[in-house]
């Protein structure tokens, strides 16, 4: 016996040439492409999202104190070969040359800030900069421009140290950061912070030492620091400090990931149905060689070394394509993502290997290790077929060993779960249903016309097959259906997350006194603003008579803190109380409403009793309910809630948000012109960022979804396609039978379209089960039976396939029969 | 070289079992010529198929060079088969995938044998097909198709041929041809040959002669 590795290649190449190993090859190269390509574009995205979204807090981890950080911490940083940078925040009246003043809140960078995003500062004369201000210097933001009349080469002076302007700062990475900064921004160098002398011990100040770098560096570092953590000290990442960007994120690789095993699953589907048709091609030639003297062991050698021949060249030119088409993707995106550099790495192409193997090992080798079995007296009775009996099983083997692979790659059991489950779903229902209903038609058939009798009979007479090919079907339809229903609720739930009019200015500290000058102000201006509601800023000083500490001054302390309360007797809307109830409207009793967090934080639960104090005065009161707030939404979100009775009582001023267009920021400087001690919040360039973020993620989903639908039409044109020989044989003895070729066509196209209709029951069936799993479980989203997809599937699923078969068929009906019987 | 006593072969099928063959005795001497005739549906291609070693027997024996391959498992019936048995089918069973050269070459590949090609190449000159080595099946007629065959099962140079039908698909002249091949190759190599056929002219130039019979086999005198 010449060397199997030899005689395989042979036979490779003989089937290369022959035609018969296209489909099989092409399954295989299209599940690696998918896989290299899917998995290599979500490494880079989320890479990418991650470094953006890393801008929100100017760092990969943030250590923020109410000290001076200690040097050692900035040692390990170094030691760990982090990049750093340091911010030193806290408010100081601002004055200018002409004797202007006003409060700034003011930032003294220094290191290598900002270590994630960039500063863009518009320093006169049409330069831009994104540097730090050179030591002497500042930016200040528009606002602070327009209050002090300053301008770029003017001085100014911060406590006792005189700065000269060098720019306007028009957006800092991480304006969001310490949600109440007060006041407009002055950005300074920290080498001139001794000189201002406004930093002294007791004055309210926050030092934040900023670091970035590898993940496992980071995570090591943060183990390091964590424990030694004292009071008015706590670290930050982007998922914990901005949670309405962290669950983005969240969702976003959710869905990608969900895409990817798709991709995986479909490509899987593929494969088997080219396998299959590989194997009957095959059972001819197997026959023949085993009748001139090959054994059992001989074929399956054979077969065994060509699957992982092609396996290795599917691998190798798999991770090719894929590493193109991420680039593609990718370079689609470019003009939106940050133009950093970053590689794919290794890990999709061992993903895209992997799945090579499982794919070839449960999907394409059994069918082809049957072939050893195949009787040698085929050559003499062609009747002699491959004993297929193990099917059912190869397809729960072939299930199980695609869940392992899903888990593999998704890390998520509920993910994997909710989709081998609804593929058991239909595979099962769909060998039941499909038989029945196959059997069934050929009693309708018999009482109908020519063509329908000899569709359906046609169908029935491939009965199994017929079954599979529903099945397949189905089973690429539900998939594409999951994730388009997937996508659209991702999207929609997005949109509706920021909707375009989203106020992006708050004003707090409104005087009861001020409110109609206030919406005058509005009104003349044509600005939509929103309602006043009373606010009162206080604390909590005991719970249940327990005082708590007072270590707490500064507004990222980890625990107790200095408070908006607000009034309402409306639970606010996206609220959601999880204990407790909801008070009467108009209720006198002293209660109140705490965020969950908040709660937990000072260690409170409905029922107990809260001591706060507004200004001097001190009451009690009791907790009625805890909400769990929307933090998604960048609406105002409070920590504390009285009753409207409640707060009347005490002093309190109003607060109110509003939108302003880009372009009407001047606005603002107008606003204060009229009333000086009104607080201006701006979240215009956080929401901005938080809706290009999600602009590129829908992107990128579209994308995905594209991919995985051109998958999707492969595995069709598969299943299609592996019943054309069997077809071909058939028709054209029908043919020299006398049928017209409309006859045959038309009973192609009902058989097809039967068949389609089938499978769209089925994929509905699956979708609906595996979209509530999912979207409830996985992706958080709201679910709703979408019973426009029922007709819509099914008559999809007959004009697409019907179509598709109709297509893929057109030889049978169009060539010759003599040419087809003369080939087989 | 092939015995066989009291050859049964039943198989099952829907409603009742069948008895193909009906305990079959007959014996063929080395580098003889042998001819089976009989009547459609009389059991012939399946006492070759038995005799070739393409399936088992329900009972009964087959000697072949000496070894009872009733014994035998399926994997070492096809390593006699490789060693010592060719085949020449009623339907041709050439591979379409393959070109003439390699479908000759196959068997010789399965056996491990080195000169493949040379070989082959010889064989498909001695059918007359010089002309058509890298021609696909589907390219042929169905004369050359058969020629094909037969240079396939010479080309392992086989201790025992069989054929079924050889000449049944083919017109006189090419038929007369094909068996002027037969013939030739079994004087030039010593190959005993079996052949089912309905021709009368051919079973006459055959040293024995069997009628098969509804599973029953007489050797005509
Ligand atoms: N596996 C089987 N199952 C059922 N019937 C079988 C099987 N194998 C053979 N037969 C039947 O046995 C009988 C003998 O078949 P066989 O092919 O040997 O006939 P034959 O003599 O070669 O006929 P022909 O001259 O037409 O080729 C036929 O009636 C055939 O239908
Ligand atoms: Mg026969």
């Amino acid at each position: 016996m010449t060397s199997p590795v030899i005689a395989s290649i042979r036979l490779l190449i003989r089937d290369w040439r022959g035609g018969e190993l296209g489909v099989l090859f092409s399954a295989l190269l299209l599940a690696v492409s998918v896989v290299v390509a899917i998995s290599g574009f979500v490494n880079r995205l989320q890479f990418n999202l991650e470094r953006e979204s890393a801008s929100f807090l100017a760092a990969d981890l943030v250590v923020s104190s109410s000290k001076p950080i200690p040097a050692p911490w900035m040692d390990e940083a170094s030691a760990s070969g982090l990049a750093q940078g340091e911010t030193i925040t806290f408010s100081s009246m601002v004055i200018s040359a002409d004797d202007e003043m006003f409060l700034a809140s003011v930032k003294a960078v220094g290191g290598a800030y900002p270590l994630r995003g960039a500063l863009s500062v518009d320093k006169g004369l049409s330069q831009a900069s994104t540097d730090i201000p050179e030591p002497g210097t500042v930016f200040l933001a528009p606002r602070l421009v327009q209050q002090l009349s300053a301008s770029v080469g003017d001085e100014v002076y911060v406590g006792d140290a005189t700065l000269t302007v060098a720019g306007t700062l028009l957006s800092e990475p991480d304006s969001t950061t310490g949600f109440f900064g007060y006041g407009p921004r002055l950005v300074m160098n920290t080498a001139n912070l001794d000189e201002t002398g406004v930093v002294q011990p007791g004055s309210r100040v926050t030092y934040r030492l900023l670091v970035a770098g590898e993940t496992d560096d980071l995570t090591t570092y943060r183990e390091w620091v964590e424990p030694q953590l004292v009071q008015g000290q706590r670290l930050s990442s982007v998922d914990e400090s901005q949670p309405g960007i962290g669950a983005t994120l969240d969702r976003a690789r959710g869905f990608l990931l969900l895409a990817g095993s798709l991709g995986v699953m479909l490509a899987a589907a593929a494969i088997l149905v080219a396998a299959r048709r590989f194997g009957e091609r095959h059972t001819d030639q197997v026959a023949v060689m085993k009748s001139l003297g090959a054994t059992r062991a001989t074929i399956r050698q054979l077969y065994a070394f060509s699957l992982a021949w092609l396996g290795l060249i599917s691998i190798g030119l798999g991770s090719g394509i894929g590493w193109l088409a991420q680039s593609a993707m990718f370079n689609a995106l470019a003009g939106q993502l940050p133009s950093e550099i970053t590689r794919i790495g290794i890990a999709p192409y061992i993903t895209g290997a992997v799945t090579a193997f499982v794919c070839i090992g449960f999907f394409a080798w059994p069918p082809l290790a049957r072939l050893g079995g195949v009787s040698p007296l085929r050559v003499i009775r062609r009747e002699e077929t491959i004993a297929d009996a193990t099917r059912s099983t190869d397809l729960v083997l072939g299930t199980a060993s695609l869940g392992l692979l899903m888990l593999w790659y998704s890390s998520d059991w509920k993910l994997t779960g909710a989709l081998i489950g609804s593929i058991a779903i239909t595979v099962g229902l769909g060998f039941l249903v499909a038989q029945t209903l196959l059997t069934g038609s050929r009693q309708v058939g018999s009482s109908a016309g020519s063509v329908w009798r000899l569709a359906l009979a046609g169908m029935q007479r491939r009965g199994t097959s017929s079954a599979f090919q529903v099945v397949i079907f189905g089973i690429a339809i539900m998939l594409l259906l999951v994730l388009t229903s997937v996508r659209t609720s991702l999207l929609d739930q997005w949109r509706l997350q920021i909707p375009e009019g989203t106020p992006n200015h708050f004003i707090l500290n409104v005087a009861p006194t001020d409110e109609s000058s206030l919406l005058t102000f509005f009104a003349e201006r044509d600005i939509e603003v929103g309602e006043l509601y009373p606010a009162a800023r206080g604390r909590v000083m005991a719970v249940n008579g327990q005082p708590l500490p007072d270590w707490d001054r500064f507004e990222e302390g980890a625990r107790q803190r200095e408070a908006n309360f607000t009034s309402t007797d409306t639970a606010p809307e996206g609220n959601k109380i999880v204990s407790g109830a909801w008070w009467e409207v108009g209720t006198e009793l002293s209660l109140v409403s705490l965020e969950d967090g908040f709660a937990d934080d000072i260690g409170a639960k409905v029922g107990d009793m809260l001591t706060l104090r507004i200004a001097a005065d001190e009451f009690s009161v009791e907790v009625a309910s805890i909400r769990e707030v929307n933090w998604e939404s960048m609406q105002p979100n409070f920590f504390v809630i009285f009753p409207d009775k409640l707060l009347e009582q005490f002093p309190n001023t109003l607060f109110t948000s509003f939108y302003l267009e880009p372009g009407e920021k001047y606005r603002l400087g107008e606003l204060l012109d009229v009333m000086p001690t009104l607080t201006i919040i701006e979240l215009d360039v956080a929401i901005q960022e938080i809706k290009t973020i999600i602009d590129q993620v829908s992107q990128a989903i579209e994308l995905v979804l594209l991919i995985v639908l051109v998958a999707g039409a492969l595995v069709l044109i598969a299943g299609v396609s592996a019943s054309v020989d069997e077809r071909l044989h058939e028709s054209a003895i029908l043919r020299a039978l006398g049928a017209g070729r409309g006859t045959l066509s038309g009973a192609v196209a009902i058989e097809f379209a039967t068949m389609g209709s089938l499978a769209g029951i089925l994929a509905i069936l699956g979708s609906e089960t595996a979209g509530w799993v999912l979207q409830t479980q996985m992706l958080d989203l709201e679910y709703q039976i979408q019973w426009v997809l029922w007709p819509m599937g099914i008559a999809l699923g007959a004009v697409i396939i019907g179509t598709l078969g109709t297509y893929a068929c057109r030889r049978v009906v169009s060539v010759p029969p003599l040419q087809v019987l003369r080939e087989l | 070289m092939i015995k066989t006593s009291q050859l049964i072969k039943r198989v099952s099928t829907a409603e009742s079992e069948l008895e193909i063959l009906r305990g079959i005795d007959l014996e063929i001497k080395r580098g003889e010529t042998a001819a089976i005739v009989g009547a459609s549906g009389s059991g012939k291609s399946t006492l070759l198929g038995l005799l070739a070693g393409l399936d088992a027997p329900s009972s009964g024996e087959i000697t072949l060079d000496g070894v009872n391959i009733v014994n035998l498992d399926e994997d070492e019936r096809a390593t006699l088969r490789s060693e010592k048995v060719g085949f020449v089918f009623q339907n041709f069973q050439l591979l379409p995938a393959l070109t003439a050269l390699e479908n000759v070459m196959l068997p010789l590949e399965l056996a491990g044998i080195d000169s493949a090609r040379e070989k082959s190449e010889g064989f498909l000159s001695r059918v007359g097909l010089a002309e058509r080595f890298h021609h696909y099946p589907r390219t042929l007629s169905g004369g050359e198709q058969q020629r094909v065959a037969i240079a396939r099962a010479f080309a392992s140079q086989p201790l025992i041929l069989f054929a079924d039908e050889p000449t049944g698909n083919l017109d006189t002249t090419t038929g007369a041809t094909v068996v002027e091949l037969l013939f030739g190759l079994n004087k030039e190599e010593g190959t005993t040959l079996v052949l089912v056929t309905h021709d009368n002219i051919l079973a006459d130039r055959c040293q024995r002669k069997y009628i098969m019979t509804a599973g029953h086999l007489e050797e005509a005198s």
